[in-house]
């Protein structure tokens, strides 16, 4: 450790506008280490490793890879040196063979003119290594569009590995992956750091940092704040790294803590019934939920979460089965009906579903009930829609310059917040939220999760997908684990821990989990036991 | 021609799910062909119909000769299209290379390469500022290139103020010439443009163009040259273009300031009734071809059907407009309404 | 990438310090144009005095709104987003003017019934083109490029090649005749629209919902918007605002012939992006639109009074000079994202 690093970068300086992403950080690291790098949304993490891949032109900053400085003008250049990336947002081209993507750039040949069988001489090691990943099977010539989230993601790391890399940037790069995908990831990330491949490791998971990484850099406003080695810093010291705050103040208590309904008292109306659903990726899904509860969604990813809220919002086809909507059945062709019956969805891909980025704040927060404060349903007042804004904004709290600024200026917390606090005017009976957390930060999700029991205790019914076990235990009150498109168990009370959860999703009893931990192979997954970290990781700020 | 397909890949008898992926993709890719080459049948069979004389060599070179241009400017289009471009200019950039060809050549057989030469050297610069404004700074293509059919249409007013010129007797001579009984030499030339296409299908060059169609800002991550594939687009677009004016210039014998502007609309309606993706990254030019093949001969059609002149325009009009939407229907795909989720 | 996280529950207003806001002024595409519309007028006047005169500026105005008016519904159809464009503006202008002239035949008699039957034609094709994009999923320009040949089509077979009749007396009057100051009736007319369109996309639920769709079409459609009624209903009236401007072009020329509104076609979507308002959908305004067109032609007319052109030359050079204008008007801030941050 005291030769000088492979990777150094000093003084990174890059303003987008008025907005400082990065004020001068500095980063170092070695050759055959998994360094990781953490910080909240907007700490300038993926600032900085796109300054490195070259995607992203700094304002001032050096960088220096194996003694050499690289001033890169395009990624061509940074791939030249041996710097390869998987980017939060993929970079495959979808209408592309598996192979074609993988070698697009650096395509085999003679005059330029491309040898097929070459560009699968290359292709093929990599897809068989991750051959688990696909199911078992090696999708050389599919068609990535035809591919789920999880396999592209594997192919764009596929894609990554191909080109031979010295250094490995991945950028949330298990933040789609199924657990089995994450495996193969895992593995080949630790033959990387035996060749002496520097791997630098962006994620939200902290038990996948201490699973996988030898040194972790925190930022925190565009600046790094440390650089510790991830074995000899308790995780509750990370989180309070990142967070910039002391672990442990009060949020919104675990759901075992919560006042549980008082005996005797009569039983909130039920709101939402729904008796044998079916539909694209549903199989028959029947539960109830009352009035001022939390439901949630789990089990493992893609089992059918995201298509039932889609299916109640009248968004993803019904074949089957019947809802009943405060007693009355509801079957929403189109989420206008949907709105109408008094549902609203808070879909999982915020900026491509949730928000008009370019739109004003005050839009995108006037959008689903603009024919309420109408005049005939047509006339608009500027002051009235102002006002009803301004009062969503304050419940939600929300931080914002102007309301007309464009929503894309907001941090992706209060982008969030906007996705839901749309809703609160139309005044829902139910509302479906498919993953409300995703990739915002530790002190936003929080706030979140406060405005979700808020919806509740006002007297709506919340249905809350989610990937993530921790969240469905600190804010739902009753969890439905999902397989297949079906209801396999319903967790509550005392039951609802991140083990039952875990140990329900895959199927299989409490006893399997605790043998199958002693495995190698799930050694380095998510370690579930480190659990103390976990409360004060959700509370955050 | 189509979407270019690599051998299927080999069925996995345990897991239906990829077998079933497997078969909506070969569907998928296909479906533009089909109705392509169903429209070609259709259309073909109608004119040796209602067309007598057809399969003479007189009928085929007459009708390859009007195909000829349409199909190469098409082809042009295209090459843009793929690349996530359009050329809105592409009717002036032809106007203005058969004019200077025209021009320069005055009759003379003699002159007739170098005018050739100029011809064609006019098309790629035009195509060259067309690319380096759209590429580098970076306006939009229709906007960008509406601006240009200005300049190119004004430049061959400078060249070639009224009709004119005469093209070298070679010129028209060769261009009407029928080798081996059958087979016209623009037919001939025709299956040379796409042969050429071809090579650049299998180069790194043609890959790109599909790359930064699919997606400029995935590419550009990928180390793909972006901004020079884009201006390779528009000066091949160009270059290819400008060898249009050159066979409509062989084909009328004689330099008209205004004759590539109406080809434009055709170049557009060519590729996208061949299966070409508006938004880039898909298609190809031999779908083009095909297109403008499809075309010619409905023109051809409603002249021969008999339809009254005054209701000609409008019959023709209409069968273009279902074409396209036929093609739309087949080749957009994707999920029906925004926000299902799949 | 933004302001950090604060739990506050009051809004923070911050406003933009001064350079910020003067760079973004230098960006308005509107004060952009308008700016160059006026420098233009401005040079113009320095060399041939008559152009400043109050008479050709009402004249400049007079032949902007023509353009105007047909660009209101490219605005629209712009804004709405996927793409959307409508190419077939020019020749709907020219079916509407056709059709009114034919049944209004130099008389007041059928004033009422000549309107109503020449919006309803182009009414017709806003539904063609709004079942081929939305049904069909033709791309617009595709499918609005093929219109065009279909109305032309139309067009021939309905008046044999020879347009019939002539515009009502009462129409001429309205649109060419004196209000006060010589201001003609078409100004008028204009302002009143362009009120119209203004109040519509900035206070009604259907102009939130269109800058909605065009700015996020899923969005919009998740929040209980219906984007296929929005964009129909945009190309529908754009198809009528280019009805709309076809009357008024038959009611300035009093007599229509085959290509009556053709120059209008591409020139209203030069009017609509040099105005501000993006291809991409969901960014833009009819303000702006105002500003393009009212360039557009001092441009045209500047060229005209620089007597570039004319001569031996024929018209080549003026239209060299005006692709180039326009190449460098829309580099000033028409331009795309770079690939590289």
């Amino acid at each position: 450790m005291d030769a000088p690093p492979f990777l150094r970068m000093s003084g990174v300086h890059k303003r987008y506008g008025g907005v400082t992403a990065l004020a001068g950080a500095d980063f170092a690291a070695n050759a055959g280490t998994v360094h990781a790098v953490l910080g909240p949304n907007g700490s300038g993490k993926s600032t900085l490793l796109k300054v490195l891949t070259g995607v992203v032109a700094p304002d001032a900053g050096d960088v220096l890879l194996d003694g050499r400085p690289l001033r890169p003008k395009s990624p061509r250049d940074t791939l030249a040196a041996g710097v390869s990336a998987v980017y939060q947002e993929l970079s495959l081209i979808e209408d592309f063979t598996v192979v074609d993507n993988l070698v697009l750039g650096v395509e085999p040949g003679r005059f330029g003119l491309r040898d097929a069988r070459a560009a699968r001489a290359r292709a093929l090691p990599w897809l068989e290594r991750f051959a688990p990943a696909f199911g078992g099977r090696v999708p050389v010539d599919e068609r990535v569009a035809d591919l789920d989230p999880g396999e592209r993601q594997v192919v764009e790391i596929c894609k990554a590995l191909v080109r031979d890399p010295r250094v490995l940037v991945l950028d949330e790069a298990t933040a789609s992956l199924r657990r089995r995908q994450v495996e193969v990831l895992f593995d080949v990330v630790g033959e990387l750091r035996d060749q002496g491949v520097l791997v630098l490791f962006i994620t939200h998971r902290l038990a996948e940092i201490t699973a996988l990484c030898d040194r972790a850099t925190i930022m925190r406003g565009g600046t790094d704040v440390a650089t510790v080695t991830v074995g000899e810093v308790p995780e509750r010291e990370l989180v309070e790294l990142m967070s910039g705050t002391p672990a442990g103040a009060p949020g919104a208590a675990p759901a075992a803590e919560r006042a549980a309904p008082e005996e005797g008292a009569a039983a909130p109306a039920v709101l939402l019934a729904v008796t044998d659903l079916a539909g694209p990726g549903l199989n028959g899904v029947s539960f109830t939920i009352r009035a001022g509860e939390v439901l949630g969604l789990g089990g493992l990813q893609g089992q059918g979460q995201s298509e039932l809220l889609a299916s109640l919002f009248g968004a993803a086809r019904r074949t089957g089965g019947r809802v009943l909507l405060d007693g009355a059945p509801v079957h929403p062709r189109s989420p206008k009906q949907a709105v109408r019956a008094g549902l609203a969805y808070v879909p999982g891909n915020r900026g491509g579903q949730g928000l008009a980025l370019g739109r004003p704040i005050l839009e995108n927060l006037a959008l689903p009930s603009l024919g309420r404060r109408a005049l005939l349903g047509v006339g608009l007042s500027r002051a009235t829609e102002q006002a009803a804004a301004r009062g969503v904004a304050a419940r939600i709290g929300t931080t914002y310059g102007s309301l007309d600024d464009p929503v894309s200026t907001l941090s992706g917390g209060n982008q969030q917040k906007v996705v839901v606090g749309k809703w609160f005017p139309t005044e829902p009976v139910v509302v479906l939220m498919d993953d409300p957390a995703k990739g915002i930060d530790v002190g936003a999700k929080a706030e979140m999760f406060a405005v979700v029991r808020e919806l509740a205790e006002s007297g709506a019914a919340v249905i809350v997908g989610s990937s993530d076990d921790r969240e469905l235990v600190e804010v739902c009150d009753r969890v439905l684990v999902l397989f297949e498109g079906r209801v396999v168990d319903e967790v509550q009370g005392d039951r609802l821990t991140e083990d039952t959860l875990i140990a329900s999703a895959m199927h299989i009893t409490q006893a399997d989990v605790a043998a199958a931990r002693t495995d190698d192979a799930a050694s380095h997954l998510p370690d579930i036991d480190h659990d103390p970290v976990a409360a004060e990781q959700e509370q955050g700020t | 021609m189509s979407p270019p397909t690599a051998a299927p890949p080999a069925p996995q008898p345990d897991t239906p799910s990829p077998l079933a992926r497997a078969g909506s993709r070969v569907a998928s890719a296909r479906m533009p062909t089909y109705a392509i080459t169903g429209l070609l049948v259709v259309t073909v069979a109608a004119t040796a119909m209602l067309q007598s004389g057809f399969f003479t060599a007189y009928g085929l070179s007459s009708t390859f000769a009007t195909i000829l241009p349409l199909a190469t400017i098409a082809v042009a289009q295209t090459i843009i299209v793929l690349s996530g471009g359009i050329d809105l200019s592409i009717g002036t950039i032809v106007t203005l290379s058969s004019a200077v060809t025209v021009v320069l050549m005055e009759g003379d057989n003699a002159r007739l390469p170098l005018a050739i030469a100029a011809g064609v050297a006019a098309g790629a610069a035009c195509g060259l500022v067309n690319g380096l404004i759209v590429a580098v700074l970076r306006l939009q293509p229709i906007v960008a290139t509406f601006a240009t059919s200005f300049m190119f249409g004004g430049a061959a007013l400078l060249v070639l103020p009224s009709p004119g010129g005469s093209a070298s007797p070679v010129l028209t001579e060769t261009y009407r010439m029928v080798l081996a009984l059958i087979i016209p030499v623009p037919a001939l030339l025709l299956l040379i443009l796409w042969l050429v296409w071809r090579i650049l299908r299998a180069h790194r060059v043609g890959q790109y163009l599909y790359a930064v169609g699919g997606s400029a800002a995935a590419s550009y991550t990928s180390a793909v040259p972006v901004t020079r594939v884009r201006v390779l687009a528009y000066t091949l677009g160009g270059t290819v273009a400008a060898l249009a004016g050159v066979a409509l210039l062989a084909d009328s014998g004689s330099g008209d300031p205004f004759i590539g502007n109406e080809l434009t609309l055709g170049s557009i309606a060519a590729l996208v009734i061949g299966g070409t993706r508006l938004r880039g990254g898909a298609g190809g030019a031999g779908g083009a071809i095909l297109g403008a093949i499809v075309l010619s001969l409905i023109q051809g059609l409603v002249f021969f059907a008999g339809i009254p002149t005054d209701a000609r325009e409008l019959v023709y009009g209409g069968i273009m407009i279902a074409a396209i939407a036929l093609a739309g229907l087949l080749t957009a795909g994707g999920p029906r309404q925004p926000g299902r989720t799949a | 990438m933004s302001a950090p996280v604060t739990g506050g529950p009051t809004p923070v207003a911050e406003r933009p310090d001064r350079g910020t806001r003067a760079r973004a002024l230098l960006r308005d595409p509107v004060l952009v144009s308008g700016a160059l519309a006026v420098l233009l007028w401005a040079t113009a006047a320095l060399i041939s005095p008559s152009f400043a005169s109050w008479g050709q500026v009402v004249t400049l105005l007079t032949l902007a709104s023509f353009l105007g008016v047909i660009a209101i519904g490219q605005t629209l159809v712009i804004i709405a987003g996927g793409e959307g464009i409508d190419l077939s503006v020019g020749a709907t202008a020219t079916l509407a003017a056709i059709v009114a002239s034919r049944y209004m035949d130099g008389a007041n008699d059928n004033l009422p019934l000549s309107v109503l039957l020449a919006l309803a034609a182009a009414a017709v094709v806003g539904v063609i083109n709004a079942c081929g994009v939305l049904f069909f999923r033709v791309p617009p320009l595709v499918m609005t490029l093929g219109m065009i040949a279909v109305v032309y089509g139309f067009i021939r077979l309905y008046t044999g090649g020879q347009p019939a009749g002539s515009a009502a007396p009462l129409l001429r009057t309205l649109i060419n005749g004196d209000t006060v100051f010589g201001i003609p009736g078409v100004l008028w007319l204009w302002l009143a629209l362009s009120v119209l369109v203004i109040w519509i996309l900035r206070r009604t639920s259907f102009g939130w919902r269109l800058y909605a769709v065009g700015g996020n079409a899923t969005t919009a459609y998740l929040s209980g918007v219906n984007p296929v009624a929005v964009k129909f209903s945009a190309y529908v009236l754009s198809s009528l605002f280019a009805g709309i401007g076809g009357l008024l072009l038959l009611g300035y020329s009093e007599n229509v012939f085959l290509r009556l509104a053709d120059p209008y076609m591409l020139p209203s979507v030069a009017a609509t992006v040099i105005g501000g308002t993006a291809l991409i959908g969901g960014v833009g305004g009819y303000l702006g639109t105002i500003i393009g067109a009212i360039l557009l032609t001092v441009l045209d007319s500047f060229l005209r009074i620089v007597q570039i052109g004319g001569g031996e030359w024929g018209d080549a050079p003026r239209q060299i000079i005006y692709g180039a204008v326009l190449v460098v008007v829309l580099s000033a801030y028409g331009r795309q994202k770079r690939l590289r941050q």
